[in-house]
Formats: C-alpha cells, structure tokens, sequence
C-alpha cells in the first residue's frame, strides 16, 4: 500500500490538478465566466467571449512575427492568459502574466481562471497581481512586453504607456481599440461614463499618428503597424521597437505591417 | 545692479515672455507684452487675488506671477518644469533676473506638475498658462495641480477639435526655445472644451466657468474651475464673456 500512495503523492505535487476527472475538470471550468476560449483538455474548451477561432487569429497577427525562443515575455492585462500561454508554448524562456482589474474582479474571478488554467496546460508560468498604473522599473526587464487590449481601458493610458517603456527591453506590443482613424492629425477620444459600448471601462480612443507620436516621445526608435486580424481598422496593432532591438527580432514583420515612422505612412492609412 | 548690468542680462538670455523691466526695457520675448496683458486681464481682473496664496504652473519667465504680485497676493510661488530643468535652459536664470529688476518678492522653483501632492502644500489659487500645450501627460499635471488647490484652478490652453461635439484632445509638437541653443521639441495636446469640461469635472470641481482667449479666440481657452469649498462670491467677478459649462453630471 505504501508505494502507489507515495506515488500518488509525488504525481499530486508535480501536476496538482492533473488527477481531477474530465467531470470534475468541467464542473469547475463552468464556475467560472472566461473571456479566452482555451483547451484545457482534447473536447474541454473553457467558453469565452473571445471565440477559440478569433484568438488562434490574433496570437498569429501579434506573436507569430518574431521569435520568441529564449526571450523574456510580459503579458500585462493576462486575464485568462490565453497570450501568455501561447508565448510560453512559442518557446518564451520566461513568461510573466500580470493583471489586477479582472483578477480581482468579483465576477470575472480572472486570476482563479487563469490558475485553473494554467495547473491544466501545465505551463511554466509566473503569475503576479498587479495594476497596471503600479508598474516600475522593479518588475524587471523584459525582451518582450504584451500590452494588448488594455490601453483603451486607462483613464491615464499616457502615464501607464510611459511604465511599459521602461520595463521594455526591445520590443513592446500594442493593442487597442481606435478612433479618429481617418484624421493624420495625432488625437484622441475619451468616452465619460460607459458612452463606449456601454462599457464603463473604455475611456479612449487613439489614432495611429497619436500612437505614432507617443511611441516615438517615449524612446522607441521604430514603430510598424497593422489593423486588427478580424476587426479591422477599429483596433489596432502597433510593435514598437527599442534601440537595443536584435535584428532577428524585426526581420519576421511582413507585409502586413506597414512602418509607421516613414513620409506619407500615416496618410497613406486614410480612406479618401 | 547697475542698469549697464541689466541690459547685459537681458541680452544674454533667451526669453520666452516679453516683461517690461524698466519704462524702457522690455525683454524681447516669445510671448509679446500685449497679448501677456490681456491674458493677465481676462484671468486675473475677475479675482480678488487680495491676501491670497497662488501657485503658477508653467511660469515661464513668471509674467503672471509678477502680476499677481502685484494684484496684492501674499504669498506666489511660481515654477517650471522644462523651460527650467532642461540642459542648456536659461529661462530660470532669466526669471530671478526680472525678479531682482522689478524688486518682486517671489518664491521660485522648478516643478514638475505631475509631481505634486497634497504633501506640497495647498494654495488658493493655481494657475496655468499654455497648459495643455507643453505637457506629455495632462492628465497627471491636472491630477497634480487639483491636489494643492484650496479654491480655484486657472487655465489658460491651446485648443484643438473644436468641430467635434466629443471630449477629445489632439497631439501638437512645437520647438520652443529652451534647453540647448537648438530650442527643444516639445509634445503637448490642445483638448476641447467637452474634454475640459470632463476632466476637471471628474477631478472634483463643482463649477467649471470658460471663455475663448482675449486676443486669439477659439484657438485658445481660458477656465476657471472651483472646488465645492469656494466661497460663492468668489465667482462674482466672473461676467461675460465668461459662462458656466459644469457639465450636467456634476450638479
């Protein structure tokens, strides 16, 4: 009797979930309200607002350009993790997933998702609690730097964009959601209340010659941009470089992205 | 100080604002002397500044805080951040050198807006011109300068997507002539009146008064905003063209 419980013991320390049934396994996933659809298991995939179809297109849109083999990722803004995930799969040799708004938040219960999530796939990823308008320096440095879909959400996006400078050693990642698109004018819109999808979390909406502008302010010496994989122009993706950006990192940028910091670059994304 | 000494020093620095130092003398500024007049009427002439403590935001070479001085405040600490951090910048110099020609007793400091706390200190008045012009991060500056105003907050700013009934603040660069003998690029915004309606609403003034620039119009907007603790009759000064657009939420 001895043996299979020390065994028992040692499987539960290494693979703390792995033990539970297919049963068990859904009956938790279905506690919860995930906003990334993941496959935990072969025919267990958690059901969230974001389609498992639209997420396959844009870890491709963002992750798929350079490689990450070796490299130190953050994703601020994790939630479930789905990116975070993707990137230590893609072979980030580390990979940190923070967030605060949506794993504290009393229905969304993001960060017991997320560790759902995470004993399941089994994934070698570090998990910290925190907002982004705390971030410093003190989070350390990181080869590359997820900022996707969490802009908008700021009511001071410029303070926090400045945070995730300097914790970007080469490459940082933008997503967000757009306005003003067809003006070359650098602006910005804000939404009071919930005027934004009737979301009392959306506050502003950049263009790409703002986003351009606040980039290049802040130190990045080369931005490309590309619209969103299925939205289009209303969100876009912006990869903004550092000076000290390997070669290897910006070479993979096809013809989907288009760079921002030349002559005519910005006029040539309006519709006449 | 001799006046051969002062000419010299007028000569030798760079000025942002055009201060008349002497009947004679006035320091060839970016900012003419008529168009600092009438920005100090339209925002000083509605205030009874007798007694009061005041803050200046950007002072540049401290036009304002000269003249609040003047209007009888008892205590005017003016500051800057760029035009008197940068390397190379000479408009702080430049400031104790009117200071010391006009015998004005005022405090100066370099300042970074965004820094500011309640830990400060608190004024009665805090006042900013070419605010949102100059500035990276308005948001944090206004932040900042709400957190050691007792009664009221002035501005005076560029404006920008004056078509568009939406709050929203647009991107401007200019190069100004501070830091290196190059000038220095600087990025700031020109908001809207619906986005400085908002965000001062939001910072917690009950009463936001507007009016366009004295001499520029639209382009330029001057705001008053008062903390519920502001004294009614502090307001009576306020006649047109200045009106109320404390945005309905606020009331």
């Amino acid at each position: 009797m001895a043996k299979p419980a020390a065994l028992w013991y040692l499987r539960a320390m290494t693979l703390p979930d792995a033990r539970i049934s297919d049963a068990e396994l859904l009956t938790r996933m279905q506690s919860f309200h995930w906003w990334h659809s993941i496959a935990l298991r072969p025919g267990l995939t958690t059901l969230g607002g974001k389609s498992m179809e639209i997420l396959a297109q844009e870890e491709d849109a963002f992750l798929a350009p350079f490689d990450l083999t070796g490299r130190s990722v953050v994703d601020v803004g994790a939630w479930n993790g789905a990116f975070s995930f993707a990137a230590k799969r893609r072979g980030a040799a580390r990979v940190l997933a923070t967030d605060s708004y949506t794993w504290n938040h009393p229905v969304w219960r993001g960060r017991e998702a997320f560790e759902l999530a995470r004993a399941e796939l089994g994934l070698d990823i570090e998990a910290k609690m925190i907002d982004p308008p705390d971030i410093t320096e003190k989070l350390g440095l990181f080869d590359v730097v997820l900022f996707l879909g969490v802009f908008y959400h700021l009511y001071d996006p410029l303070d926090v964009l400045a945070r995730m400078r300097r914790i970007t050693r080469q490459l940082l990642l933008v997503e967000t959601h757009q306005d003003l698109t067809n003006d070359a004018r650098p602006g910005m819109v804000f939404y009071p209340s919930d005027i934004l999808n009737q979301d009392a979390t959306n506050w502003w909406g950049p263009n790409p010659a703002l986003m351009l502008s606040l980039l290049l302010q802040l130190g990045f010496t080369r931005v490309f941009y590309r619209d969103h994989p299925t939205l289009g122009r209303a969100r876009g993706v912006y990869a903004a470089f550092t000076p000290e950006v390997e070669d290897s990192l910006v070479r993979g940028f096809d013809s989907n992205w288009l760079d921002l910091d030349v002559p005519g670059a910005i006029e040539g994304l309006l519709t006449p | 100080m001799s006046e051969a000494e002062l000419r010299t020093a007028v000569a030798g620095h760079r000025w942002l604002q055009s201060l008349r130092l002497r009947p004679d003398l006035v320091t060839p500024g970016l900012k003419p002397e008529a168009q600092l007049k009438a920005e100090e009427a339209a925002l000083f002439d509605t205030l009874n500044l007798k007694g009061a403590h005041l803050l200046e935001i950007g002072a540049g070479n401290g036009a304002f805080s000269f003249a609040a001085l003047r209007r009888g405040a008892a205590r005017v600490l003016a500051t800057d951040h760029l035009a008197w951090t940068l390397p190379g910048s000479d408009a702080l110099s430049a400031t104790q050198w009117a200071a010391h020609a006009l015998g004005a007793g005022i405090e100066m400091s370099p300042l970074d807006p965004r820094e500011l706390t309640p830990r400060f200190g608190s004024f009665h008045v805090v006042m900013a011109t070419a605010c949102f012009d100059q500035l990276f991060n308005p948001i944090q500056a206004l932040r900042g300068m709400r957190s050691v105003t007792e009664r009221v907050l002035l501005i005076e700013t560029l404006q920008d997507g004056l078509a568009d009934a939406r709050p929203l603040m647009m991107g401007h660069g200019q190069v100004l002539p501070i830091g290196g003998p190059e000038g220095s690029w600087v990025f700031g915004w020109g908001p809207n009146l619906p986005l400085m309606t908002q965000l001062l609403t939001d910072l917690g003034f009950s009463r936001v008064l507007y009016r366009h620039h004295p001499t520029l119009g639209a382009a330029r907007g001057l705001y008053a905003a008062f903390l519920p603790e502001a004294p009614d009759g502090l307001l009576e000064g306020f006649h047109t063209p200045w009106i109320n657009v404390t945005s309905p939420q606020a009331a």
